[in-house]
C-alpha cells in the first residue's frame, strides 16, 4: 500500500527546510524532551534531523535506530524510545504519521528504504487518519521500529489517540484482512460522529457499529442462557439454543405444575395442621427483620389476623418468648382457637408465636432455634 | 441477616442461593398458610386449593421485592384480583408442533410480565423465576412432609 497522496512533492528533501522538515524535527524534539527533561530543544533544531535528512535514507534510518557517536543525545532518545512512550498525544500521532515509513515496498531492501518517500508523503499524511490502520497492519517486515511503531499504534488501547480516531474498534492482529483494513478506513471517518462501544473486534470479524452491537448483544444473550442452563438441571449437556429453551420452557412449566399439584395436596391436608410440627421447621436466620417486613408486606393485605391489625403490628416488636412457652402455647392450638378470636390483646401474641419461632426468632440467645430439616431442604 | 436487597448481589453471587429471601418466603407462605386454615373450613378443597396456590405465588413475589420485572407485574395480578390469575396446563391440542418457533413467545406466557420484555430482559428474569420458583417448590414440599409426619 503506498503513501497516500502524491509523491510529487519528492524533489528536494536533502537541504531544504519544508514545513514536513520541520514537523519531523519537532518530532525528534518531542522525543528528546519526553525522555530526556534537561534537553535543550531549542539547540537540537537545527543540528540533528538536517543532518541526518543530508544522508543517505538508509543510513538515515539507522542512526534513528542505533545513532553513532555523533548523536549522543539521539541515542539517549532512540535506546529508550521504545520503553516507556509518554502520554503525549502529539508523539503518538507523530509517531503514527511516522509509521508510513515503514509501509513502503519500494525496492529499498530495508525498512531504511521506507524515509524518503516518507517524507515526501507526509503533508497529505499529516491530516489522514486512515493510513494509520494500514499502515499499522501492513507490515510484515521484522524492523525494530516498524514493530515498535506498530505496537505503539495498534495494540495499546490507552493511548488517547487510538481513542480520538474513534479506532476502538481495531482488530488486533498483524495480518488484517485487506477487505477489513478499508471498511475500518471507511468507518474512521464516520466513527468519530458516534459515542464508542470500545468494543474489540474479534479477528477477521467486521468491525462496522452495526454487526458490534449486534455481536454484543448475542454475547450478553449467551451469558443469560448459560445462567438458565445451570439453573435447569440436565441442560448443561444440550447444545444449541433451542434445545436448550425447550428445556427451560419444560422446566418452568414442571415447576408451575408443581406448585399446583402442592397446593391441592395441602387443601386436602390442611385441617390437620397444627402447627407444633412447623416449629421444628424452619432455621432461626433471619429473625426480626424478616418477620417486620414480612408483616409490614402482609399487612397490605386484607386482614392477616382475625383480630385488629394495630394490635398485631404493635405486638410484632419484641416477642422475646422464651422456646418453651412457644411449645406449650402452640401445641394446644385447637383449644386456644376460640380464646384466640376473643382474646385481643394476647392474640397477635399467639398468632405471631407460630410464625416467630418459625423463623426462629429469638434475639436472646444465638442459637438456631430448630434447624434441621428445612435447613437442609432449603 | 436481611433478604437480598440488590440484584447485583444476586447476579454476581456464584451459587445464588436465596438464603434470605427464603426466611421471608417461608414465614409469608406459613402465615397465610394459617390464615387460610382458620378462615375456610368449611369451604371447599378446591377453593382452598385456589387461595394456597395464590398464596404461594404471592409469598414469592412478596419475597422478590419490587425489583424484579416478573414479581412487580405477579403483585400485580394478585391485587388486581383477577379472576383467571394464573395460567391452565397449556392444551397441547392447539400446538400440534412439538417445538415452536417462536419459544420466546412461549416463554413470555409462562413468566408473569413476559410481553413486556425483550428477549435479553426475558431471559435474565426467566432465571430469577426458576430460582424463586424452586424455592417455593421445596419449601411447600417441606410443609407437606412436615405436616403428613
Amino acid at each position: 500500500m503506498e503513501p497516500r497522496g502524491s509523491s510529487g512533492v519528492g524533489s528536494g528533501n536533502s537541504g531544504t527546510y519544508t514545513p514536513e522538515i520541520a514537523e519531523s524535527l519537532r518530532f525528534e524534539e518531542e522525543i528528546q524532551s519526553l525522555i530526556d527533561p534537561s534537553f535543550d530543544a531549542s539547540s537540537a533544531a537545527g543540528g540533528s534531523f538536517t543532518a541526518l535528512l543530508g544522508l543517505p535514507a538508509n543510513q538515515a534510518v539507522e542512526l534513528l535506530h542505533h545513532p553513532g557517536p555523533g548523536e549522543p543525545p539521539a541515542s539517549a532518545a532512540t535506546d529508550t524510545l521504545r520503553l516507556p512512550f509518554g502520554c503525549s498525544s502529539t508523539f503518538v500521532e507523530r509517531a503514527a504519521r511516522f509509521s508510513v515509513f515503514a509501509t513502503d515496498d519500494s525496492p529499498a531492501s530495508s525498512s531504511g528504504g521506507g524515509l524518503s518517500p516518507g517524507l515526501k508523503a507526509e503533508p497529505p499524511d499529516s491530516d489522514s487518519p486512515p493510513t494509520l490502520p494500514a499502515p499499522a497492519g501492513k507490515p510484515r517486515r521484522p524492523s525494530k521500529r516498524k514493530e515498535c511503531e506498530k505496537s505503539k499504534v495498534s495494540r495499546r488501547p490507552r493511548w488517547g489517540f487510538l481513542s480520538r480516531k474513534a479506532v476502538a474498534k481495531k482488530s488486533k492482529s498483524a495480518e488484517e484482512n485487506t477487505s477489513a483494513a478499508k471498511p475500518a478506513a471507511e468507518e474512521n471517518t464516520s466513527g468519530d460522529k458516534l459515542p464508542y462501544v470500545h468494543v474489540r473486534a474479534r479477528r477477521g470479524q467486521a468491525t462496522d457499529s452495526h454487526s458490534l452491537a449486534e455481536r454484543a448483544r448475542r454475547e450478553k444473550i449467551n451469558a443469560r442462557m448459560k445462567l438458565l442452563q445451570e439453573l435447569v438441571p440436565g441442560c448443561s449437556k444440550i447444545t444449541g439454543t433451542a434445545l436448550v429453551l425447550d428445556e427451560i420452557i419444560n422446566h418452568v412449566q414442571s415447576l408451575q405444575r408443581q406448585v399446583e399439584f402442592l397446593s391441592m395436596k395441602l387443601a386436602a391436608v390442611n385441617p390437620r395442621i397444627d402447627f407444633s410440627g412447623l416449629d421444628h421447621i424452619l432455621s432461626a436466620e433471619c429473625g426480626p427483620l424478616a418477620v417486620a417486613s414480612g408483616c409490614g408486606g402482609g399487612a397490605s393485605d386484607p386482614a392477616m389476623w382475625a383480630s385488629d391489625t394495630a394490635a398485631s403490628t404493635g405486638g410484632i416488636r419484641r416477642m422475646p418468648a422464651p422456646p418453651q412457652i412457644w411449645h406449650l402455647d402452640v401445641v394446644h392450638p385447637q383449644q386456644s382457637s376460640t380464646v384466640w378470636e376473643n382474646n385481643g390483646v394476647a392474640h397477635p401474641h399467639f398468632l405471631l408465636s407460630p410464625a416467630t419461632s418459625l423463623v426462629g426468632y429469638d434475639p436472646a440467645s444465638s442459637v438456631p432455634l430448630n434447624s434441621n430439616r428445612l435447613k437442609t431442604e432449603l | 441477616m436481611e433478604s437480598k436487597s440488590s440484584t447485583t448481589g444476586n447476579r454476581d453471587n456464584p451459587n445464588r442461593n436465596l438464603h434470605g429471601s427464603k426466611t421471608m418466603m417461608a414465614s409469608h407462605f406459613l402465615r397465610a398458610l394459617f390464615r387460610i386454615q382458620q378462615t375456610s373450613t368449611s369451604s371447599s378443597s378446591a377453593g382452598r386449593s385456589r387461595r394456597i396456590r395464590r398464596a404461594a405465588y404471592a409469598s414469592m413475589a412478596y419475597s422478590a421485592g419490587t425489583r424484579r420485572a416478573w414479581s412487580r407485574a405477579l403483585l400485580r395480578k394478585l391485587r388486581s384480583r383477577a379472576r383467571l390469575r394464573f395460567p391452565r396446563r397449556l392444551s397441547r391440542a392447539a400446538t400440534p408442533q412439538r417445538r415452536d418457533m417462536d419459544q420466546a413467545q412461549v416463554l413470555r406466557k409462562l413468566v408473569p410480565g413476559g410481553p413486556s420484555m425483550d428477549d435479553c430482559k426475558l431471559l435474565e428474569e426467566t432465571a430469577d423465576y426458576i430460582r424463586f420458583l424452586t424455592t417455593q417448590v421445596r419449601l411447600m414440599q417441606t410443609v407437606m412432609d412436615s405436616i403428613s409426619s
